[in-house]
């Protein structure tokens, strides 16, 4: 019988209401044992964060736990006073966060937030202090001259380590890592997954892992909980749940797992008429700028590229990379310093009267990330999408009443045609009051109603669920080949990207350093970047060859 | 979400309160005048205690503190409320177009709106207000003039961030004019923010109304908060011991700011979820609840 370090028993967590409460997480029970990864599994909103900060009791209001016990080597968590609840918290049970900037205090020296770390648990003089700070980054492998550096002045790897490094100050049994790579690049994230990995094996600690990449979590930890709306639905090793689990959502769960080898094998036609040529593309952004200099960094960097008529053009890469930027330029929402962008033939800087302004907008329109915020929560989804119809369109010689009923007749057929059904339930409804897949409908029905030529995505399905994402991708694919207009398809999965594209390129720090029809970039990447952007769909990935 | 708002005010005691109290104010502003034919006339002998037949007694001059209070209401909280709705408007606009278009213009109206901030209000009040000729709307553009500038500072810095919401990008690229962004996308999110610091003007065109009207920069012949108190100091009040010619107003222009005041912490809770979500705890475990402190356990929350 293994020695179980963290025991969940019938946890019931509420969120109170005046009156009322929700059940976020219902009869959640679950341990982890000595030296062990459980990677926990689930949608947003499934209720992991409220179970990681209810362990920490740091649950803020008006979250409160109304049943269960949570034991830590024997010791129920939930009795425990604000001292001794205090003593636990890091000297026992660590956290590393997603965002390792915000986990670091800007305005202090390395050095100075580990020892405050060290400080606030034990009683220790400076010199035994710097020895474990010295002791702690040969640890994590970062040179010790870094102690004296400020945040700021790291690389997000080293900024993650560091972060690690601070959780392991006080060597605690049980570690926390929640969302501990989702904000580092591929290179580095295999670097960081490898280092816990040997941190573990020397210093056998456990670990609660989420994320929200499936293939990662299958992969890296030993046992998988799966979580449905505040229960668990499913607990076992992880090889077991990778072939499927029993549950039925957890099968859902595992089929949405991306996969490049489904990728989209239409080649596209080159006699097509290029719709968009970017040439030589240059952005640059100032960091500190004052009164006498900026300085200056570029986020896109002599970028190349065209859109023919009717294709999907993907572009990955990832969180810096300059794709986002990309897409505001082609938008015309900010300039650039350097280049030319041709549209149909013709230069878009030139675009300067507000009447050539509305004309480029009918042809490109865009779809954004976070469904969410992309629309007003103060406006319904009849006023979302009347906005573009009666901006785009002359109705001089209608009444206002003939008017109103041709718009709402032409917003019902758009909705039929993302299929949200029925339309005429969706037509008053707020933003509040769908989903996030809904909502990313609604905005898939803004962009299409202006008829536009070239639609830019930008990672659409990103903040999706896994198990809707697939639908979107579908839609939006179905739609394209229909009404024959090109998409710009943007995003830092590559998996998605060549299941949707004819042609890809690759971004990385605001170079294309690859690109080619999907067949071939998938089957022979010209690059060690985009090879393991391709490798890191495979399960695995980051523990195969080991040595680049 | 904007009908609940409504129930939600008026389900909060401190709004709820603040409501009664300033509605109360306004009736009181606009009905009571017409019972007084002329609040300045000389009715007794000055400076009579209260009593029946005068309830707050006599001023120096003989006139009928009670009628003079009342009275007054009407052109104090008529300057106070258009002035808080200047001030507003006007900061409103020049903070909506320089955070909206920043670059050149933002830089030029934050200029502006930086000299009238490092501007001293009070004298420069003062200076304006003896040099105008004296009467209630010389007084509110002072007020304007050396109010709008702070409102401007804030609703400029939320317009700044609402300006990067992706709804607002999304209605750009849809083709929407730049007028109708800020007025249907921007302002009705900034709404709370915007009754905010329209109550917080009033308050401040309020007092600053009346602190210059004590000063005597105001129409003295009118009857108002700020001049009743001036009438009452010129009339030696204080070593006359008549404290009955300046409490009344004073209680008035204070219960007036409290109530303001209050609406405004209503407000703040309302549009907070987290002052409103940790009241909801206190008030349910009102024992366990402790702002810094752990999640709280309340196993026998339900029953068993």
């Amino acid at each position: 019988m293994e020695n179980k370090i963290l025991e969940i028993n019938k946890l019931n967590v509420d969120f109170l209401s005046e009156e009322s409460s929700i059940t976020a997480v219902k009869d959640f029970s679950m341990h982890i044992n000595e030296n062990e990864i459980f990677g926990l599994v689930g949608e947003s909103g499934s209720g992991k964060s409220t179970v990681i900060k209810s362990i920490l009791r740091i649950l803020p209001a008006p979250g409160v736990i109304t049943k269960g016990e949570i034991k830590f080597k024997n010791q129920d968590i939930l009795e425990l006073g604000e001292s001794e609840l205090s003593s636990l918290r890091w000297s026992h049970i660590s956290v590393v966060k997603q965002k390792a900037l915000n986990s670091l205090n800007p305005l202090l020296k390395i050095k100075n937030q580990i020892i405050d770390t060290i400080r606030a648990h034990e009683q220790i003089n400076t010199k035994d202090a710097m020895e474990r700070c010295n002791n702690l980054m040969d640890l994590v492998e970062i040179d010790r001259d870094y102690l004296n550096r400020y945040p700021h002045e790291l690389s997000g790897g080293m900024r993650q380590r560091i972060v690690i490094a601070i959780a392991l100050a006080l060597k605690p049994e049980l570690i926390i890592m929640d969302e501990p790579t989702t904000a580092l690049d591929v290179v580095v994230e295999k670097e960081i997954l490898l280092k816990i990995l040997d941190l573990k094996s020397k210093l056998g600690f456990s670990i609660l892992f989420i994320t929200h990449d499936l293939n990662l979590i299958l992969n890296f930890s030993d046992r998988v909980g799966v979580m449905l709306e505040g229960k668990l639905v499913e607990v076992d090793s992880a090889e077991i749940i990778k072939s499927g689990g029993k549950n039925t959502y957890t099968k859902k769960l595992i089929n949405s797992i991306p996969d490049v080898s489904n990728y989209n094998q239409v080649k596209v036609d080159k006699n097509e008429p290029e719709l968009i040529q970017v040439k030589d593309l240059v952005k640059n952004y100032s960091r500190h700028s004052s009164f006498f200099s900026s300085d200056k960094f570029p986020a896109v960097d002599g970028v190349s590229f065209n859109i023919y008529q009717n294709e999907i053009l993907g572009l990955v890469g990832e969180s810096g990379s300059g794709k986002s930027t990309i897409s505001k330029i082609l938008t015309k929402l900010i300039d650039f310093d350097s280049g030319e962008i041709l549209f149909n033939g013709e230069d878009i800087s030139c675009i300067s009267k507000s009447s050539n302004l509305l004309n480029y907008r009918k042809k490109v329109q865009m779809i954004f990330q976070d469904p969410f915020a992309s629309l007003n929560s103060i406006h319904t989804v009849y006023h979302h999408l009347s906005r573009p119809i009666l901006i785009h369109r002359s109705y001089n010689k209608y009444s206002k009443k003939e008017r109103d009923q041709i718009v709402e007749k032409e917003i019902i057929s758009i909705l039929e045609e993302v299929d949200l059904s029925p339309p005429e339930d969706f037509l008053y409804k707020f933003p509040h009051e769908m989903s996030g897949g809904e909502r990313q409908r609604i905005s898939l029905a803004r962009a299409l109603l202006v008829q536009p030529q070239l639609i830019i995505a930008d990672e659409p399905t990103s903040m999706l669920d896994m198990s809707i994402r697939m639908e979107i991708l579908d839609l939006l694919k179905g739609l394209q080949d229909k009404k024959e207009i090109s998409i710009l398809f943007i995003t830092h999965d590559i998996a998605s990207a060549c299941y949707m594209s004819n042609r890809l390129i690759v971004l990385k720090n605001g170079k294309i350093v690859d690109s080619g029809a999907t067949s071939e970039l998938i089957n022979s990447p010209n690059n060690d970047y985009s090879k393991l952007l391709i490798d890191s769909c495979e399960s695995g990935w980051f523990i195969k060859d080991k040595s680049r | 979400m904007n009908r609940s708002w409504y129930n939600r005010m008026w389900s909060n005691t401190k709004a709820c309160l603040g409501i009664i109290i300033v509605i109360s104010f306004i009736i009181i502003a606009a009905v009571g005048p017409i019972f007084f034919e002329d609040s300045n006339a000389y009715i007794d002998t000055p400076l009579l205690e209260p009593s029946y037949e005068h309830l707050f007694g006599t001023t120096g001059q003989g006139q009928d503190v009670f009628a003079q209070t009342i009275a007054g209401a009407r052109s104090t909280l008529f300057i106070g409320f258009s002035t808080g709705f200047l001030v507003v408007l006007l900061g409103l606009i020049v903070g909506s177009l320089s955070g909206y278009f920043g670059k050149r213009i933002d830089n030029a109206l934050s200029l502006i709106i930086n000299i009238f901030l490092l501007m001293p209000g009070l004298p420069l009040m003062v200076i304006i207000a003896a040099w105008l000729p004296p009467g209630p709307f010389s007084i509110m553009g002072v007020l304007v003039f050396t109010g709008w500038a702070w409102n401007a500072r804030v609703l400029r810095s939320q317009v700044l961030s609402l300006r990067e919401r992706d709804y607002v990008n999304a209605a750009i690229i849809t083709g929407e004019s730049n007028t109708k962004v800020i007025i249907y996308q921007i302002w009705p999110q900034m709404l709370p923010l915007i009754m905010a610091s329209f109550i917080g003007a009033t308050v401040y065109a309020i007092g600053a109304q009346v602190g210059l009207e004590f000063l005597g920069l105001g129409d003295v012949d009118k009857v108002t908060w700020g001049n009743n108190l001036y009438w009452a100091t010129n009339d030696l009040a204080l070593l006359t011991g008549s404290w009955w010619t300046f409490v009344p107003t004073g209680l008035c222009i204070a219960l007036v700011s409290f109530g303001l005041t209050l609406i405004n912490y209503g407000i703040d809770e309302i549009s907070n979820p987290r002052l409103l979500s940790e009241r909801i705890v206190k008030s349910r475990l009102p024992d366990l609840f402790n702002r810094n402190g752990s999640t709280p356990v309340a196993k026998d929350l339900f029953g068993k």
